[in-house]
């Protein structure tokens, strides 16, 4: 009798959102400009070859209407049914895409993970504005240093990452060691059940190139992520004495893939928990 | 397991989609993509300035064209300017409606929008009209661009949600 009364209890509360008629409407907008974004593109491409010298300024709106504002809204129409929208160790991008993977794991408070990443020589990104977009762009082309540089949003558990970490290498803003890192929901576990405070990817950028899915210029990551990860690794273990560290082997397996910008990732599946509980942190109480 | 409620579905059925938003607060930072829709709209206006000026020049000739009988032509095109300074001005609020946070000017801005890029669509695709520069190329990607702005989701989502507690 008691176990069926639990049984009864523990049932999933009735959904009760309602149907509404400004989602329908939104939904219905979303989509029809999506395709009249594609229409408009068509039609400055084919204007582009009608005006001589003038078509190659006509070319150029042609690709910026067609990277940054027709092929993400494509992405984001088709992502939102097609990519599952839970954990599956893979970050995404604005568009929806399937972004970097998740390749690190940490324990420990804000302030412990600042201290352990400033002590172990990396430095804290800007955050993406106007300004500090504009100034990527110059100093790449410059190729002038910039070692605060913004990185692109990544998306987890529906999140742009709370911050964000880079080594500039050789003073070209083309180049850097980034890694993003996202706090994980409170009671969140990981699949298979161990607990962790955040979620990191690190990945390693190492030229600046045309995205293959949106044909957005962007950052080209290095395949190999391994070596970026285990670099994160490295980096944080030398420079404080009181991190440990445990690797969930095979955590994923091992695979071949792409990440958001188009560029080829492989990796072992390895999962490496830094762990700085142990870390006296500046303003932390510990 | 004890924790089986917590399970859920793979994938979210079709139908969350058009499901009310839970109540939120709105932030405080306006999206930009409203900002700049609520400009091209603005812009949409100014494009009916020149509209009234093309007209009032360009009246003798059009007057010929037109044919007008049994009415006075000075009163059809004070009708004609009249309607057109009309449809100036309720643009120009409903632009500063929807920057304000309007949904309801939202809606409608983009139900108009969509109206005049099908009419476009009809026109080319079934009469085979030409769109180009010296046309409505123009005039067209103004209400293509809008639509796309004001259909985003962060502007969505912000004109959607509760005004923020005082």
């Amino acid at each position: 009798m008691g176990d069926e009364h639990t049984a009864i209890e523990t049932r999933p509360p009735r959904r009760t959102r309602r149907i509404s008629v400004t989602a329908i409407l939104d939904e219905f907008f979303f989509v029809y400009a999506g395709l009249a974004a594609i229409w408009l593109a068509w039609l400055l491409l084919t204007e582009s070859f009608k005006l001589g010298w003038l078509g190659i300024a006509f070319f150029l709106v042609f690709w910026v209407m067609l990277a940054y504002l027709a092929l993400p809204r494509l992405h984001r129409i088709f992502t939102a049914i097609y990519v599952p929208d839970y954990f599956i160790g893979r970050t995404r991008t604005s568009d929806g895409l399937l972004g970097d993977p998740v390749n690190l794991a940490v324990r420990g408070s804000d302030a412990q993970l600042r201290e352990a990443m400033a002590r172990a020589g990396w430095t804290l990104a800007d955050p993406v504005t106007m300004g500090s977009a504009w100034k990527i762009v110059t100093s790449t082309i410059a190729r002038r240093s910039y070692d605060r540089a913004p990185v692109s949003p990544l998306l987890l558990f529906g999140r742009v990452q709370d911050m964000a970490y880079q080594q500039e290498v050789a003073g070209n803003p083309a180049k850097r060691h980034h890694v993003r890192f996202w706090r994980t929901p409170d009671d969140w576990l990981l699949p298979g059940g161990t607990r962790v405070d955040w979620l990191a990817a690190g990945t390693f950028d190492r030229a600046v190139g045309f995205s293959l899915f949106t044909l957005q210029i962007t950052h080209k990551i290095d395949a190999d992520i391994d070596v970026e990860r285990d670099h994160v690794v490295a980096t944080v273990m030398a420079a404080n004495d009181a991190a440990t560290v445990e690797t969930l082997v095979d955590f994923s397996a091992g695979y071949h893939s792409r990440n958001g910008g188009g560029d080829s990732i492989q990796t072992d599946g390895d999962l490496p928990i830094l762990d700085l509980r142990k870390l006296h942190a500046i303003g932390d109480g510990s | 397991m004890t924790n089986a409620p917590d399970k859920r579905y793979a994938t979210e059925p079709a139908v969350s989609l058009f499901e009310a938003d839970a109540p939120t607060a709105r932030p405080k930072q306006r999206p930009s993509a409203l900002t700049i829709g609520a400009l091209l709209s603005v812009l949409r206006a100014i494009g009916g300035v020149s509209v009234i000026v093309g007209l009032i020049t360009g009246w003798p000739q059009l007057q010929n064209e037109l044919e007008l009988e049994g009415v006075e032509p000075a009163t059809v095109l004070k009708v004609i300017v009249g309607l057109q300074v009309a449809w100036i001005v309720l643009l120009l609020i409903v632009s500063w409606l929807m920057w304000r946070g309007s949904n309801a000017a939202r809606l409608l801005v983009m139900s108009l929008t969509c109206v005049s890029i099908t009419a476009s669509a009809i026109s080319y695709f079934a009469s085979g009209a030409e769109i180009t520069v010296h046309t409505t190329l123009l005039t067209l990607a103004l209400d293509i661009l809008m639509l796309l702005a004001l259909s985003d989701r962060d502007v969505r989502a912000w004109t959607r949600a509760r005004k923020p507690l005082p």
